[in-house]
């Protein structure tokens, strides 16, 4: 068998990189990341004004030696051990194949997936043009836009980035909140055409070429179907006070724990299960 | 102008699950043979949204073609399935009655009508059901068990049907809609969009919810066909389900079933809606609650499950009631198979080889010795090298992705591209892997992204290239 870590962080965005920032990951630890870089999906907004903090930690973080960082690499699913004084197993697939990696402690900290609109179950059609924010910076960073009249839905300030980001690179963005209107269908086939809006009773429709759908986060936990992690019914992994999951050794901060995190707290929360871990209270 | 034509034994029109079965059994004779498909991949009507159940057709009419064809297609079924390495589970159905009416009526008329179409309905009391299915509302009556009902992937047949076919030497030509048909006496000669003419001895008439139009397009106004809409939401979470539940069927429909997928979650619906627009494919907030009420019927816990997605698909209602495999009044050379209703997928290895027998006889085709049954197995396999994820709610690799954009009918839209790897179908519907595939798109076939579509012509996720100065601009950002 290969060798034991002491340590693997799955995940290498906002929380993960704070911990490590503040002294996680001295002893022999491995980092994987489905991504070619770590700072997790936010990466792609930035920068962004609000965003100076996570951007800092994002250019500044250097990895230590200890760290072995494993990009493209993207955990696939989680054993956790049988007995106390056996690794933790996680399946990883990258490059080469797939393989499995053992460690003594495992922190989970793959944060989240944007709420999409089929999530929210939206009705209507199923255009072109229907997103959420993370695919609209992908497809900017790639060279193009994603469309010339944008309706940007949401009231997070990671929403209001990238309806900034739009509008500079020359779409006319509308930004609404919820609490403004609610978005009730989506119209146009095969591109969008209009979305229908309610307000204080009265509908209305917008018409647009592209909806970015902004409204939040779910907890990025699939991969973990079967492996005997409490999830909550909404697919957040439950921890207790110390960020102890139901499983000894295994550990999960930041969105995975709490989709609704701003990412000012899962900043706090690495720096917390850092001093925690390293404190040997856990 | 004469030197453009295509000359063919027999045309297929229409690449839906029947169609494709057609030319697959086609392909097996002596003939040249093609198939039209109007959308940019085959799959694309009423193939792709439905039930994905392949279905015993115990509750078919007795005496009917349709009730024959499809216990033809239970001995056909398995062999098909491992030729064309289909995902295919026979989970069994569970029929559940929550009234006495229906208890009456599953005595009365589901179980003997059953009987008639050869199906054994296993008579069950509400322990029995909630025993072997405690996810099931305990409000229930009783019910029956259906063992040899089943779950199948309908794109994965559809296209390795005609994958099969076309590496047997049939063509199959996407993005071409019929405009225009000329019978003579001893061809038919069929116009396309793309100003293709081919001229062919038989032509077989599958275009699904269209077929009747095509018949006219003949000069036959001998049926019409009208959509009926069936909204779905697909669950990921399944809840320990593992078996089709649905209600005791009434004369009107099947009702809302819980389905699990083949690939994993569960498949809620449909609901029955007669609309008129042909291409009207939008849920409703109605339609979604009423499979939320459907189900919670059935599965309490389904009612308020999480939803990934929502769809809607169009099932074709024939004016006959019927399926209507039968020569056009205009010519026995046009061959029409059309009003499959719901039980198109079920039926298609018999209906197939139903209709290749016709053409057979009709044209004196002789089978060929070397048909290959089997389809490699190129989606399939580890893919070294490319072993890195792509898509990350399904845990689908690079060598996925690349396999299905190298194989024998390669995708020509993202949509096309999903339905052959799974990928885009979790948590995140694609948001994450959308630019990433269409990247490795451009890559292998060299598709520009401005005209690489979702589905049909100008759903292209991207609108325009960034201006230079634009770009610039973003540059001092950052």
């Amino acid at each position: 068998m290969s060798e034991v870590y002491e340590l693997a962080i799955v995940g290498a965005g906002l929380s993960a990189l704070s911990a490590i920032a503040d002294g996680l990951g001295r002893e022999r630890t491995i980092v994987l990341d489905y991504q070619e870089e770590a700072g997790g999906f936010l990466r792609h907004a930035l920068p962004a004004p609000g965003f100076e903090v996570p951007w800092e930690l994002m250019r500044s973080t250097r990895l230590p030696q200890t760290i072995r960082a494993c990009f493209s690499a993207t955990v696939v699913g989680l054993l956790p051990a049988f007995e106390a004084d056996e690794p933790h197993m996680l399946v990883v697939r990258q490059k080469q194949g797939t393989s499995e990696i053992q460690a003594k402690r495992v922190l989970i900290a793959c944060g989240g997936l944007e709420i999409t609109r089929e999530h929210a179950q939206v009705p209507g059609s199923r255009p072109a043009g229907v997103m959420t924010p993370i695919m609209a910076h992908q497809l900017l960073a790639q060279g193009y836009l994603p469309g010339k009249r944008a309706i940007v839905y949401g009231d997070a300030r990671y929403t209001r980035a990238t309806a900034q980001r739009l509008a500079s690179a020359g779409v006319d963005v509308s930004l609404i909140t919820p609490s403004e209107a609610k978005l009730i269908a989506i119209e146009g086939s095969p591109r969008l055409q209009r979305v229908a809006l309610s307000r204080a009773g009265e509908t209305y429709s917008v018409e647009a070429d592209m909806l970015v759908f902004g409204v939040g986060m779910m907890a990025n936990t699939h991969w973990l179907k079967g492996s005997g992690i409490d999830t909550a019914p909404d697919g957040r992994v439950l921890v207790d006070a110390d960020y102890q999951t139901n499983v000894a050794c295994i550990y999960a901060v930041g969105t995975v724990i709490a989709p609704s995190l701003d990412h000012i707290d899962s900043l706090a929360m690495g720096k917390e299960v850092a001093s925690l871990l390293l404190g040997g209270i856990l | 102008m004469l030197k453009d034509i295509r000359h063919l034994d027999v045309l297929v029109i229409g690449g839906g699950v029947v169609g494709s079965a057609i030319l697959r059994e086609l392909a097996r004779y002596h003939a040249r043979v093609a198939l039209l498909e109007r959308n940019p991949d085959v799959c694309e009507g009423t193939s792709k949204s439905n039930s994905a159940i392949v279905h015993t057709g115990f509750d078919a009419p007795p005496g009917t073609l349709e009730a024959r064809l499809l216990a033809e297609a239970r001995e056909l079924w398995p062999q098909i399935i491992e030729h064309l390495h289909i995902p295919y589970l026979q989970t069994g159905a569970l029929m559940i009655a929550s009234s006495q009416e229906e208890l009456d009526t599953l005595e009365n008329e589901i179980i003997p009508k059953a009987e008639r179409n050869g199906v054994t309905l296993q008579r069950l009391t509400r322990e029995e059901i909630l025993e072997q299915a405690p996810y099931v509302n305990p409000a229930i009556l009783g019910g029956a068990l259906v063992e040899d009902e089943g779950i199948i992937d309908p794109f994965w047949t559809t296209r390795a049907y005609c994958e099969n076919a076309a590496l047997n030497g049939a063509q199959v030509l996407t993005n071409e809609s019929v405009t225009g048909i000329t019978i003579e006496d001893s061809q038919i000669f069929v116009r396309t969009t793309r100003d293709l003419t081919f001229a062919a001895s038989m032509v077989i008439n599958a275009a699904g919810l269209w077929s009747d139009e095509v018949a006219r397009l003949a000069g036959d106004y001998s049926f019409t066909l009208t959509p009926r809409k069936g909204q779905f939401m697909i669950v990921e979470e399944d809840h320990g389900v593992s078996q089709i539940i649905l209600p005791v069927p009434n004369r009107i429909s099947k009702g809302i079933l819980v389905t699990p997928i083949v690939f994993g979650g569960v498949l809620l619906g449909p609901t029955a809606e007669d609309v008129q627009d042909k291409s009207d494919l939008a849920t409703t907030a109605g339609g979604l609650q009423q499979i939320r009420q459907g189900v919670g019927k059935l599965v309490p816990a389904m009612a308020e499950a999480a939803s990934v997605r929502q769809f809607a698909g169009l099932r074709a209602v024939s004016s006959t009631g019927e399926y209507i495999i039968r020569p056009s009044t205009v010519s026995a050379r046009l061959l029409h198979v059309a009003g499959i209703r719901s039980t198109g997928l079920s039926a298609s290895p018999a209906i197939g080889r139903y209709v290749s027998e016709l053409v057979r006889d009709q044209l004196g085709l002789a089978l060929r010795d070397d048909f290959v049954e089997e389809l490699p197995e190129y989606l399939t396999g580890t893919h070294a090298g490319d072993g890195d994820v792509i898509c990350l709610c399904r845990s689908i690799t690079r060598g996925e992705v690349l396999a299905a954009l190298r194989s024998p009918l390669p995708p020509e839209t993202l949509d096309g591209l999903k339905r052959r790897t799974g990928a885009m179908l979790g948590d995140c519907q694609g948001n994450i892997c959308l630019p990433r595939l269409m990247m490795l798109f451009q890559q292998q076939r060299g598709c520009d992204p401005l005209v690489l579509n979702k589905h049909y012509d100008g759903s292209s996720p991207v609108v325009a290239r960034i201006t230079e100065g634009r770009s610039s601009t973003k540059g001092k950002e950052v």
